[in-house]
């Protein structure tokens, strides 16, 4: 299990679980980060924001809120 | 249609997450109709708007574009609110067909409440480019709920939706329940407990779930409904729900994935592609994507300045005219009163105009890179090297905003959704230099320090950084407190720009600009062409020249005379003011019998050669520095502070903010001439 911030550019996972207040998860879960949904990385650069894409949006994500979801079976693509 | 005439407006609430084609809706249904203001007490915008249609009338309230309506932010509250009090007849729920999946989230919450929803499938025409096919019908029928396709960027299905509205408003309420979540072993046992306390929009179902989700408000709803001993039986059932708030989402989300999975038919999305792939990964890039972005600054207000300078160029050139053809009307007995009209008035409206313009060419520049996707790409390059300064990426457009036009930058913070993160960003941008602050600063800049100029400058915006920095530090320590979030933004598809909703923005800006600094810019420079007013136009004797020797201790400390301390307090009304009023001060401009008439540019009457000599020779070079920094932070202008009230409708605020900016101004301009005194 990896948190969605390790993930590579380009590899693919689905969401485990994720951590955090009640504010964090209100918003990512409407953003549509929530359990069993398939996100890939679309940009990671090491540092700096991430870009995932999920249900058919991109969205950018901090690096810090990017580690509080956990992916579990990723894979290169 | 059966309908009666009714007297009643048939109030719409327009809800939907950003992006999804609202403010489309909202102007393809109000038309140039519109009231925007504020919701009570908030400082989140209202639009709202009245049309007919089929003899009745309409009432249209835009509610702040959010993805969910849980109580943790202004908005969502403002929206739920709006819904659960107001009671709206209809309530339009935005969908973007080409992210039905997430975009249907709204929806998941608000047919829970019990009033009359219509969804407005928008973006069809995307979806199909997309390769999708989407069954709006069979859409319908799995909600319960009626279905309008559209696309209202080119006007499609505007037409259906308003019989759509007409006809869920005479129909009432279709309550659906929320079948996932009510698999939740709570749900039942929670529902009982509150049973029958809910009968308003707040229905017990909403209510249900909200406690399931661990909503605060809902809780504590509940909490001063029920009695002690249910409320704690219901307590004890809460405490052991877990993760509440991922049980509720993930069941919406397997519903909406229920419900789309007959209705979504993707199988022409292979061949397809999104738009503006090979640009995104440009612009996304940490390195090439700031580039990209510098330069369509630059060229974005090449552009600007394009689109109204010769506009500027024409009012400019009618000015002088009515000027004189004012004061020849008043050269009989009323010689003071035509005065007021020709050097304070118009003056002071012209001024007001020319901010107008370099409001409008930034509105429609970053209107543009707004509507086509690309300013969420920049929030999203700058957002590290923003946050060393400890703000998000989207901080960044502002700023950038402001380098055209404070203004324009002030408005531009709206796009962010923290309260914290925006007064401090709201703070800043006026740190900024605007464009017109340039020609002072070069004018007086070439005169001293020649070939040194590009070491000033280079100066100047290294302590703009530095103040930048530092307000920001100190803003986020002592004033607005608070836990930083961190970034979470949608990056929406890129859109051909549509001018329809371009000029939509820009003209709900241009009139709330004119409403809010005309009538402000035009007082003021009356009381200060009464200040300044002197017959014989020797402005020496004035009352504001007295002012200026008055405030003698603090420009001394600039090591500036009150004749270039006037300069700067010029500046308040208009930086590009603040040469004509050095020149006449000097005693070199002829004609003038207020400072307000050296509003109007050439109006001086002085060579600019004359100028540059005489400055020279009565200017140290320290001084000139000291004006330079001091010129180049200070207050900014007039506008800009009118619409800091208007944006943070606290006078606390933009008192505070007036008197930092003009108290760091002259600290830094005092420290400059120090500098300039070893220097030199
Ligand atoms: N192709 C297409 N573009 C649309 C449609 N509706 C809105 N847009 C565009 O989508 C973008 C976002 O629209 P806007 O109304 O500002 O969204 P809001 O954030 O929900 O208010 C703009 O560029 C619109 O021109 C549509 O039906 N089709």
């Amino acid at each position: 299990m990896k948190s969605l911030d390790r993930l590579l550019k380009g590899q693919q996972g689905v969401i485990a679980y994720l951590t955090g207040g009640r504010k964090f998860l209100s918003r990512i879960t409407a953003m549509g980060f929530t359990p069993d949904v398939m996100v890939s990385v679309v940009r990671n650069g090491g540092r700096g924001p991430i870009i995932a894409s999920l249900r058919d949006t991109e969205v950018a994500l901090g690096r810090g809120e990017a580690a509080k979801i956990m992916i579990k079976g990723d894979s290169c693509e | 249609m059966n309908n009666p005439v009714l007297n009643k407006p048939i109030t719409i609430a327009l809800a939907g997450q950003p992006n999804t084609g609202k403010s489309t809706v909202f102007n393809r249904l109000t038309g140039a109709k519109q009231h925007v203001g504020n919701w009570p007490g908030k400082t989140v915008e209202q639009k709202s708007g009245l049309f007919t249609y089929n003899n009745n009338k309409h009432h249209v309230v835009d509610l702040p574009g959010t993805y969910s309506l849980t109580s943790n932010s202004l908005e969502e509250q403002i929206a739920r609110d709006f819904i659960v009090n107001e009671k709206p007849d209809v309530v339009v729920v935005m969908a973007d067909a080409s992210q039905l999946e997430r975009t249907l989230y709204l929806l998941t919450e608000i047919r829970l409440l019990s009033v009359p929803v219509v969804v407005a499938l928008n973006m069809i025409d995307i979806a199909e480019e997309q390769g999708k096919t989407i069954d709006s019908v069979k859409l319908e029928s799995q909600l319960g709920i009626r279905v309008v396709p559209m696309a209202a960027a080119k006007g499609r299905g505007i037409d259906l939706l308003l019989e759509a509205v007409e006809n869920a408003a005479a129909g009432g309420v279709c309550t659906s329940t929320e079948q996932s979540v009510a698999g939740n072993p709570y749900y039942k046992s929670i529902r009982s407990i509150i049973s029958g306390k809910f009968d308003g929009v707040c229905s017990e179902q909403w209510m249900t779930v909200k406690l399931i989700e661990g909503d605060s408000k809902a809780v504590e709803t509940v909490k001063n409904t029920l009695s002690a001993a249910d409320w704690k039986s219901l307590k004890e059932l809460l405490d052991k729900i877990e993760n509440g708030q991922l049980i509720t989402a993930g069941a919406r989300y397997s519903w909406i994935n229920d419900v789309l999975s007959s209705v979504v038919n993707r199988e022409g999305e292979s061949t397809a592609k999104r738009r503006g792939v090979k640009f995104d990964r440009a612009a996304t890039h940490p390195v090439v994507g700031k580039m990209i972005a510098l330069l369509i600054m630059v060229l974005s207000f090449a552009m600007a300045m394009i689109i109204v300078m010769p506009i500027m160029g024409l009012v400019q050139s009618v000015i002088p005219g009515l000027v004189e053809l004012v004061r020849e009307t008043f050269s009989g007995s009323s010689l003071w009163f035509g005065s007021l009209l020709a050097d304070g008035l118009i003056p002071g409206l012209f001024v007001a105009f020319m901010m107008l313009c370099y409001v409008f060419g930034v509105y429609i520049v970053f209107g543009l890179l707004e509507d086509i996707g690309y300013l969420s790409r920049m929030a999203y390059v700058f957002d590290s090297s923003m946050s060393k300064i400890g703000l998000h990426g989207k901080s960044v457009m502002p700023l950038l905003m402001s380098f055209g036009c404070n203004i324009a930058g002030v408005t531009g913070t709206r796009v962010i959704d923290s309260w914290q993160q925006r007064m401090v960003t709201l703070v800043l941008v006026s740190i900024v230099p605007c464009m017109a602050l340039w020609a002072v600063v070069s004018f007086m800049g070439t005169i001293f320090f020649a070939a040194a100029m590009p070491l000033v400058v280079l100066s100047l915006l290294l302590v703009m950084v530095l103040h930048i920095s530092l307000t920001s530090a100190v803003l986020r320590k002592f004033v607005v407190k608070g836990e930083t979030t961190g970034l979470i933004m949608e990056l929406p598809p890129y859109h051909k720009p549509n001018w329809r909703t371009i000029w939509g923005h820009v003209w709900v800006q241009v009139k709330a600009f004119l409403k809010r600094a005309f009538t402000l810019i035009a007082a003021l420079s009356i009381i200060v062409w009464a200040l300044s007013y002197q017959q014989d136009g020797n402005m020496g004797n004035s009352i504001l020249a007295s002012i200026g020797r008055f405030f003698d201790p603090i420009s001394s400390f600039l090591g500036l005379d009150w004749r270039l301390f006037i300069a700067l307090l010029a500046a308040i009304i208009a930086k590009e003011a603040s040469l004509s009023v050095i020149a006449v001060l000097y005693g070199l401009g002829a004609g003038a019998v207020s400072i307000t008439s050296l509003l109007i540019p050439g109006s001086g009457g002085f060579e600019e050669a004359a100028l540059i000599g005489t400055i020279a020779q009565s200017v140290s070079p320290a001084s000139a520095l000291a004006f330079i920094f001091a010129f180049f932070f200070s207050i900014p202008c007039l506008g800009t502070v009118a619409t800091i009230h208007s944006e943070t409708k606290s006078l606390k605020w933009t008192i505070g903010a007036s008197l930092y900016y003009t108290v760091t101004s002259l600290v830094l301009g005092g420290l400059a001439y120090r500098v300039g005194l070893l220097i030199f």
